[in-house]
């Protein structure tokens, strides 16, 4: 153990801290007081992941155990911290762009009057998230992975007072519970396999010599802990709750619903990489799970109106793409992906929550336009996130996502082309978002034009900031005919702490004869899909939709799907054993019994009547029983 | 005075229990085998019984004229109890019985300007006198089939020449402290013997002389008789199960709290006889917790009883309001007497029902028991329930004084006490 590496503990402190105290004092705390503690709890984690992040570099990684949290015969698991170059980049994410967000909010929520306890929630989110990252085995991930469910439960309906709110929340939470069940069972399949959850002593089991599971075992934890993250990184079938989940305050879907816990169940495969590298048919199931997801909600996000709502559709399609290459075993592409993906989203949704901001709140696009000329650091750090993510050369986003294409197509021609018609729909849809918004000429209320400023600085500040990443934050992993060095997974490769699939790496490099012709193409799809997005809306004309553009408006009707085909036999289920089993059945047992104690309890009463002699007589003939009972009945 | 002589002799028998020899020694020509466990008990009851006389002392001199008789009444029972913990001899069982029912036939008609004081210490009195002639024919009929009164000195042939004669006579004792211990069916007297008693007194037969009963049985039964548990198990067992139920089932009707607590000390004893059931080592702890537990949570709840104006449940109503340290003590002695954790009776409770399921014969009445303390609940929460939730304004005698206060709460924190660390009621057993 070196340098700042065993100072880690101190990282998750400062939030928990920061969350008791705005969480004990939210009634007595001022609005700045709350927010000053709230940021600076963030901050100082922020300081220490750069020095651990510098320290890492250097080749030092160690896992800290710090007390036995669960210790019963065979069984024990520390709790304990594992520190390598995958989670102190994760570290870096969550407390860097988890400060710029905090500092954000400040402005944001300035006028709510819950803004103590708000900071309070997302301090115990930024905490819960770095437990998750920062576990040494599967359990302290997992008491991670459900904080940061509360949290999120808890953020989502933080305007509680509407109900919509507060429903979205409990869609989120239950939907999240049905993905940690399929995290809980592979928990217990790898302890039932394995008997161990610590990733440095089960890692290093599988596809040894003496590794006696079987692959079909192997598979089934493996898909086990997938469904986890379709839970939590909102795939098919679970992706509803994340537009949904848009309700909660506009930071909050920056920071938890796009930059840092949906990308949860990426990290999770990503640390488990040498378990998915022994289960092939998995990783084609998250592949192809992947592309649906990518395609299905990029056309859903094509139709959309609500800016949020689109963003909150193209988070899913991102988080798709980075499942694909996840699918293909191409680990490093998609941290890589991560790492852009929450620079460039953060970007795009505090730069709607600016939007909202200035519009009081309406969140519309047929409502806005032409906001470019009163908002202009808005409008050109959101058109640097909008060319990021959409793959224009040269921004962060086409590194990523390039490097994610290749893989799809050295896994196979039928992935990469959905990738790329994946890629292409983003495109458009972001320039359509884009146009509607910022170009054109004004088409809401004049009480809203009034009203439109430029946002504080605490909150353009922070959009500079990731503005300025989402630019440059792809040169860390340029294509292998731009640079012989790739930095970002040279970093990952430390002590092995993220490979890449072999296979795969194998058929990738065998690739870069063709790699150029492979930029080429993804260039030109990015680029002509934009400008079609922008031109398509230049002069916006809003009729009703019809065809194949209703059902992308109105979400493929999954969630009427749900609701018919779970929902309500569910809730018909639930009444019919309300009224069956509960009322009649359990009901009637419980009155009845009271109802016999009560009668019994009379007739009983009456057996003192008051009288010596009655008595006596009762007792004599209790006597003769007994005696009776004593001297021809005794069966011992 | 009287608390100063109980004091006195807490410390007595304190320093006996660490004296005298596990086994015991033996005195007045055999007479008497006191040793460490029976001297413990004498400790423990003694020290109750301070604690009564502190409680009750003004509701006692309230009582009538002859303070002083009362106060003698009271060591004369102590004395009793003192005889049955170390009896060796059947005679001296007699006796020690007999001393310590006396005083509470008088105890019970104490109050003789009020008609049901008399009619309660007539009628104990009759019957008490017919229990005594069953326990006289039992122990007749035993001496005829052993040959000696002394009781460590019984040995039975093997089962199939067992005498009838014995087997007799162990019945009809079982039914003489069947009566003291007012087990059903000889548990009729109890309800209107408790309810005409002047309270302090009603508190003082539920609870010390009852529990001595209880000693005196276990010590018959676990040692000499012990060795042929077979022949009277089946009796006590039914004995048992319909104590439990009557007495839980009839409280369940009442609508006066001091008849609620007649029959709720019916149904502690149907728990106190597990001990007797369960024949082993682990039975005579449990009685020595269940005798504290329920002694302190009884004494308490009597104390309580007395300083109010109605006896019925709705006397409780509002008292969380207008006397809330008064209120609370009453919920904590509810609570032990229901056998919530935490409290005494909880242990007491868990002790019995350990006791009994190690001696595994009676799984059915260890079910029965936690079916029938489950609707005990129900009666004994009704007084919280009306103290809580409520609104009435209570009627005292006259107002709480500081010193009432904090001994109330001293007795329930005694109760806690034996709840979190029953190891110390069991020093010395």
């Amino acid at each position: 153990m070196t340098g700042m590496i065993q100072y880690a503990w101190l990282v998750p402190l400062f939030p928990l801290a920061g969350f008791l105290i705005n969480g004990l004092g939210w009634r007595s705390l001022s609005r700045k007081m709350g927010a000053t503690i709230g940021s600076l709890s963030v901050l100082v984690p922020f300081i220490i992941s750069l020095l651990i992040f510098l320290d890492v570099r250097t080749g030092s990684n160690s896992v800290l155990s710090y007390f036995p949290f669960i210790q019963s015969d065979g069984l024990n698991i520390p709790f304990a911290f594992q520190i390598d170059s995958l989670s102190s980049l994760f570290l870096l994410i969550i407390t860097g762009i988890g400060f710029l967000i905090h500092v954000y909010s400040a402005g944001y929520m300035a006028e709510d009057d819950g803004i103590v306890k708000f900071f309070a929630f997302l301090n115990l989110f930024v905490f819960s998230m770095l437990l998750l990252v920062m576990g040494a085995n599967y359990l302290i991930m997992f008491i991670g992975w459900e904080g940061v469910g509360l949290c999120s439960y808890l953020l989502i309906g933080f305007w509680y007072k509407n109900q919509d709110y507060t429903s979205a929340g409990r869609k989120a939470f239950v939907m999240n519970r049905i993905g940690d069940l399929g995290f809980i069972v592979g928990m217990l399949l790898t302890l039932y396999c394995y008997g161990t959850l610590s990733y440095s002593s089960l890692f290093p089991q599988i596809g040894s010599a003496n590794d006696l599971v079987s692959t079909n075992a192997k598979e089934w934890i493996a898909l086990c802990f997938f469904i986890g993250a379709i839970g939590k990184s909102a795939q098919i079938p679970l992706f509803t709750w994340l537009p949904d989940a848009m309700a909660g305050p506009t930071p909050v879907s920056a920071l938890i619903h796009a930059a840092t816990m949906v990308t949860a169940g990426i990290y999770m495969i990503a640390r488990s990489h040498l378990l998915y590298d022994a289960t092939p048919i998995t990783r084609e199931i998250i592949a192809w799970i992947g592309l649906a997801t990518a395609l299905l909600t990029a056309t859903i996000a094509l139709r959309q109106y609500d800016i949020k709502k689109v963003l909150a559709y193209s988070t899913v399609s991102q988080l798709g793409f980075m499942f694909i290459a996840l699918g293909c075993g191409a680990y490093t592409t998609a941290v890589f992906h991560v790492l852009t993906h929450a620079f460039f989203k953060a970007l795009l949704f505090l730069g709607a929550g600016s939007v909202i901001h200035a519009m009081g709140g309406e969140q519309d696009m047929r409502q806005m336009g032409g906001l470019g000329k009163k908002m202009r650091i808005t409008q050109i750090t959101f058109l640097i996130a909008c060319l990021a993510i959409s793959g224009i050369p040269g921004f962060s986003g086409f590194f990523s996502k390039d490097e994610i294409v290749s893989a799809a197509f050295a896994h196979g021609k039928m992935l990469y082309a959905g990738a790329l018609l994946g890629s292409m729909l983003t495109a458009f849809y972001m320039f359509r978002l884009y146009t509607l918004t910022f170009t054109g000429g004004f088409r809401g209320t004049h009480d809203q034009e009034h009203h439109l400023h430029e946002s504080p600085a605490t909150m353009t500040f922070p959009l500079i900031v990731l503005a300025i990443l989402s630019v440059f934050g792809g040169y860390i992993g340029l294509p292998a005919v731009m640079s012989s060095h790739h930095l970002l997974s040279s970093f990952l490769g430390l002590n092995g702490a993220v490979v890449n699939q072999p296979d795969f790496l194998k058929s990738f490099e065998a690739l870069h004869h063709q790699e150029w012709t492979l930029i080429a193409i993804s260039s030109i799809v990015a680029i002509a899909a934009s400008i079609a997005g922008w031109a398509a809306h230049r002069k916006p004309a809003f009729s009703a939709n019809k065809g194949l553009a209703l059902a992308f408006e109105k979400k493929w009707w999954v969630d009427e799907l749900y609701d018919a085909i779970i929902v309500r036999p569910f809730l018909a289920l639930s009444s019919a054993f309300d009224r069956g089993v509960e009322r009649k059945g359990i009901d009637g047992l419980v009155n009845g019994t009271g109802k016999l104690v009560r009668w019994s309890a009379e007739r009983m009463r009456l057996l003192q009547s008051g009288q010596v002699g009655y008595y006596l007589f009762v007792m004599v003939i209790g006597i003769a029983l007994l005696l009776a009972i004593g001297f021809f009945g005794n069966p011992f | 005075m009287a608390a100063l002589l109980l004091l006195l002799l807490t410390g007595v028998n304190a320093y006996e229990a660490l004296t005298l020899p596990l086994e015991g020694k033996r005195l007045f020509n055999d007479m008497l085998m006191p040793g460490q466990v029976s001297a413990w008990f004498n400790t423990l009851m003694t020290g109750c019984t301070l604690l009564y006389v502190m409680l009750s002392g003004r509701d006692i001199r309230k009582v009538g004229n002859h303070v002083a008789d009362y106060f003698a009444l009271i060591f004369f029972t102590l004395c009793g109890l003192y005889i049955l913990s170390s009896y060796n001899t059947l005679l001296m069982l007699f006796l020690g019985i007999e001393i310590l029912s006396i005083p509470q036939y008088i105890l019970a008609g104490a109050d003789k300007r009020n008609l049901k004081s008399s009619e309660a210490s007539l009628k104990y009195f009759l019957m008490g006198s017919f229990s005594t002639g069953i326990l006289l024919m039992g122990i007749a009929l035993l001496y005829g089939a052993m040959g000696t009164f002394h009781i460590s000195e019984f040995s039975f042939p093997t089962t199939e020449l067992f005498s009838p004669l014995a087997l007799a006579g162990i019945l009809l004792i079982v039914v003489a402290f069947g009566f003291k211990v007012s087990a059903a069916p000889m548990h009729l007297w109890t309800p209107d013997v408790y309810d005409g008693a002047p309270t302090p007194f009603a508190s003082y037969m539920a609870t010390v002389m009852k529990v001595a009963a209880f000693y005196a049985f276990i010590r018959l039964f676990h040692n000499s008789l012990g060795s042929v548990s077979n022949k009277w198990m089946l009796v006590i067992m039914i004995i048992t199960a319909a104590t439990l139920l009557i007495g839980n089932i009839t409280a369940v009707f009442q609508q006066s709290v001091k008849r609620m607590l007649a029959y709720s000390s019916i149904a502690q004893a149907g728990f106190m006889l597990f001990a007797v059931l369960s024949v082993n080592e682990l039975g005579r702890q449990s009685l020595i917790i269940y005798a504290v537990a329920y002694t302190l949570a009884t004494v308490g709840m009597f104390t309580v009883l007395a300083k109010l104006k109605d006896y019925t449940y709705d006397g409780f109503n509002g008292l969380a309001k207008s006397n809330p340290m008064l209120a609370f003590a009453t919920a904590i002695f509810i609570f032990s007497l229901a056998g919530i954790p935490l409290t005494g009776g909880f242990m007491a409770k868990y002790y019995a029902v350990s006791a009994l399921m190690t001696q595994g014969n009676a799984m059915w009445l260890v079910l029965f028991g936690l079916l029938m303390a489950a609707v005990s609940v129900y009666y004994y929460f009704r007084v919280i329930w009306a103290m809580y939730f409520k609104p009435g304004t209570p009627q005292l005698h006259e107002p709480m004084t500081t010193t009432d206060n904090w001994l109330l709460l001293f007795t329930a924190s005694l109760v806690i006490l034996v709840g979190v660390a029953p190891q110390l009621v069991l020093a010395f057993a």
